[in-house]
């Protein structure tokens, strides 16, 4: 049961009486029996919470950032009408709104109440249970009850990156030989003979084939296709570390007006978003261009065991399985296990193929764990190593003025320093380095696939 | 009309029947601890315990009723009185106050009761001893109460013979007389102040009813209460409706004359009207308490910064003023960025990097190498300078 405020204010009101009452005793006793017989008036002809009948309808996938509604159905089989407050309850990051709804249902009918969810974050969002609050003819009390009603709505990935897509793919285009301004194709596969026009690369000039054709044909090239992607995504304690500013704001901040000492929220800026779901936009946008150029994409998430595997989907639902499977996965605070990712890596790929290593270039963890295993990989396989770079680490590193700041700036070298010998180290063992800040990595790792493409390395 | 109904969905309220069910234990240890509460204090008040110490009115064992009734049938006035204004008004010279250690009384009450004309028996552990009997000290410590032999020449005690008395020693002023000593010194005094006569008794438990007929306890407070006509039992004020039952005098009158207090101003409704509104409050809390569903925790990620270690190096760096080390990784980043502009391998030594620099950038060599390959600064100030000449060498050999 639950009362509203109506029974206070009457009770609020019962106090004038007693004042003025000629037996005031007596007259507390009459307020409260009156009271207490109104409100048990009240919940006997209030709706039944225990009959009613839930479903939901809608949608169950939502990209981080949009908006998804999903409509709840309320039945009342119950004889008398349930009238009140409904409360479906939500994590608090799958942002619920609204709060509460009101709702009415005359007996043996049915109402369909919409809630908006606005989530914060990703991963998978369970309904917690439905509350209702069914008040009764005069107002003063009701009944209270909970349902479950399950549903779950995905949160995917945002794939900002996205934005980046057209001018890759018209890179691509380039290469592919198709371009408007005819430059010879720089790939290494040999794609088929066309006749000579103006402008074409004289050494492309096949002399047999135009021998035999008593024309000018030229060789056109088109890059190598059906290559083989893995993307293997770092989901160790290293993935955790929040850089950049968030492009969606994050649940756990705190509203502006909240933070009350505004020097500290300069000096500690807001965290941004985890290395993981960075590496995550990399990863889309790179299995989006590698998908459109024709090669397979196979996908790993590996921290001290397999998070996710993704293999052998088909170029049009490429995308849509990826970011299905990259949604529910979160950064573990344990330290990768490079052997067993190095080891899950070579079960996989039989075949050579292009591995992308979204990690950190962390120098303890590099030196400890894959240093000493590269050469496994990079013997059979081409290894790329994408890391996001902190652009705070890049803002202390340039900062001067006071000594504070001096002693900062030369932490950040320090750790500068570091990233760049294990970055030396990598490039010697024939490993490809991507070190880009957040905004940058997508297109930066996009490129380097580019340039090896283009470089036929694949 | 809905696209996926395939879960149902299920009331997870708990029912009357699964509340009683998960409450009975606590309901049932709750009743064993109000009856474990409760039964003890009712039992013994069925029988004796609860009387009133020294009350003339009381018949239980720590009572006086006893003695009260005997005095009244051998002609002795006994006015059992609970509020001081009223024993002063029965004051006379041919009356006696009893005053016991229930007698709760202020200092101004004692002063009141020592100035009024009349003998005073005081009996116990008085409050405020020093005040009704003059001259007479308490000694510390007290001792045990046991049947003492009366051991001086004051007609009462010797007549009454061995009592039960202990409690309080004293020490008696000069022309008093002494009795029932215990290690020299007198449990009972007497002596006259001001022409009445006071008498202090160290213990009163010989006038209660379980000890009256022991020994010569009775012949003793017989005499010592029946020295005058009338005796005035000072008990403390009733609390509850039993108002005066030997006595009927008290009450009304001295009550009348007292002055009104802000309370006997407000008219009784308020106090009920505030009941009301406190009733009003609760019901209030009750509406705003009720939570609308249950309160939905999440796991949710942690938030570290990655900058943090950084941070915290700098932070490290600046409290241990090391500036040799600072000095080191700025260096190492400025050569680590200009060598490569310089067509400089990895591997170039202090020297050729010097030399290159100041071709370059046209800056003295004996100004770079300290700069570049130098010693730690001196002080803070050492280094930020430090810190910008780096910074113009860079940004020279970038330029140029």
């Amino acid at each position: 049961m639950a009362l509203t405020g109506r029974a206070g204010l009457l009770a609020a009101l019962g106090a004038l009486v007693v004042l003025f009452a000629p037996r005031p005793g007596l007259a507390v006793l009459g307020v409260v029996l009156l009271l207490a017989c109104l409100i048990v008036v009240d919940l006997i002809f209030a709706g039944g919470i225990r009959p009613l009948r839930f479903s939901r309808e809608g949608e169950r996938l939502v990209r981080l950032g949009q908006s998804v509604t999903v409509g709840l159905i309320v039945e009342n089989p119950g004889p008398r009408r349930v009238r009140g407050v409904l409360r479906d309850a939500w994590p608090p990051s799958a942002g619920a709104a609204p709060r509460r709804l009101g709702v009415d249902v005359p007996p043996g009918e049915r109402r369909r109440l919409t809630v908006t969810l606005t989530p914060t974050r990703r991963g998978d969002r369970e309904a917690v249970t439905v509350t209702v609050r069914s008040l009764g003819p005069l107002g003063l009390a009701g009944r209270q009850g909970t349902h479950r009603v399950p549903w779950s709505v995905r949160v995917l990935p945002p794939f900002l990156s996205r934005k980046h897509l057209p001018a890759k793919l018209a890179r691509l285009r380039e290469l592919d030989g198709q371009h408007p301004a005819l430059v010879r194709g720089q790939g290494t596969e040999f794609d088929s003979l066309r006749e000579y026009v103006v402008g074409d690369d004289v050494r492309s000039i096949d002399w047999r084939a135009s021998a035999r054709r008593r024309d000018v044909v030229v060789r056109t090239w088109r890059p190598e296709r059906d290559r083989r992607v893995l993307i293997v995504l770092d989901t160790g304690r290293t993935s955790a570390g929040r850089v950049g500013t968030a492009p969606i704001p994050l649940a756990s901040e705190p509203p502006e007006g909240d933070r009350r000492d505004r020097g500290d929220a300069a000096r500690r800026p807001a965290p941004g978003w985890p290395r993981l779901d960075w590496s995550m936009d990399a990863a889309l946008l790179l299995a989006a261009l590698a998908a459109r150029a024709g090669d397979r994409v196979d996908f790993l998430a590996y921290d001290r065991a397999v998070r996710a595997w993704l293999s052998g989907q088909a170029r049009t639902e490429l995308l849509s399985s990826l970011v299905n499977v990259m949604a529910p996965i979160e950064a573990e605070l344990v330290e990768a296990d490079s052997p067993g990712m190095v080891a899950a890596v070579l079960a996989r790929a039989k075949r050579r193929c292009l591995v992308v290593l979204l990690t950190d270039l962390n120098a303890t963890a590099m030196e400890e764990g894959l240093l000493p295993l590269l050469p496994q990989l990079s013997s059979r396989h081409l290894v790329l190593v994408a890391a996001v770079a902190d652009p705070r680490v890049a803002a202390m590193a340039s900062g001067r003025g006071t000594a504070e700041q001096v002693y900062d700036a030369a932490a950040a070298e320090q750790l500068r320093g570091e990233r760049r010998r294990i970055t030396s180290l990598l490039r010697r063992h024939g490993v490809e380095v991507v070190d880009a800040l957040p905004e940058d990595i997508a297109s930066a790792l996009a490129d380097a696939y580019l340039a090896l493409k283009a470089a036929g390395r694949l | 009309m809905t696209l996926q109904t395939a879960e149902r969905s299920f009331s997870v309220s708990p029912t009357a029947r699964g509340i009683w069910r998960r409450g009975r234990a606590i309901v049932l240890v709750g009743v064993i601890v109000v009856i474990a509460a409760v039964v003890p204090v009712l039992l013994p008040s069925g029988s004796s315990g609860g009387g009133a110490l020294l009350d003339p009115g009381d018949s239980s064992l720590v009572g006086s009723r006893a003695l009260a009734q005997v005095l009244g049938a051998h002609g002795v006035e006994v006015q059992r009185v609970d509020d001081v204004a009223t024993a002063l008004a029965a004051a006379g010279p041919d009356s006696q106050f009893l005053i016991t250690e229930s007698a709760l009384l202020t200092e101004q009450q004692a002063a009141r009761i020592a100035a009024a004309p009349a003998d005073r028996l005081i009996v116990g552990d008085v409050r405020h001893l020093d005040v009704l009997a003059g001259g007479l000290t308490a000694e510390i410590g007290g001792t045990p109460s046991r049947s003492r032999s009366p051991e001086c020449a004051l007609r009462e005690a010797t007549l009454a013979g061995d009592a039960y008395m202990g409690g309080s020693a004293f020490t008696a002023p000069a022309g008093s007389t002494g009795c029932y000593p215990s290690g020299g010194k007198p449990t009972l005094v007497r002596y006259v102040a001001d022409g009445r006569t006071v008498t202090v008794v160290g213990d009163g438990q010989f006038m209660t009813n379980l000890r009256l007929a022991e020994d010569g306890n009775a012949a003793l407070a017989m005499n010592l209460a029946g020295a005058k006509h009338r005796l005035i039992w000072l008990v403390p004020p009733a609390q509850s409706d039993e108002t005066s039952e030997p006595g009927g005098s008290g009450g009304s009158g001295g009550s009348a004359s007292e002055p009104k207090t802000i309370g006997d101003l407000i008219p009784q409704g308020v106090g009920w009207a505030v009941l009301e509104l406190v009733i009003a409050v609760g019901l209030v809390a009750l509406w705003r308490g009720r939570r609308l569903g249950p309160v939905v925790a999440e796991r949710l990620p942690v938030v570290v910064r990655a900058a943090e270690t950084v941070e915290g190096r700098g932070r490290l760096y600046r409290a241990r003023r090391a500036r040799d080390r600072a000095a080191l990784a700025l260096r190492a980043a400025t050569i680590d960025r200009i060598a490569p502009r310089l067509g400089l391998p990895r591997t170039a030594t202090p020297d050729e990097i010097v030399t290159a620099v100041a071709a370059r950038t046209g800056e003295d060599p004996e100004q770079i190498r300290p700069a570049l390959f130098g010693g730690a600064p001196a002080d803070d100030s050492g280094l930020v300078a430090l810190a910008g000449y780096l910074d113009t060498l860079e940004r020279q050999v970038q330029d140029s």
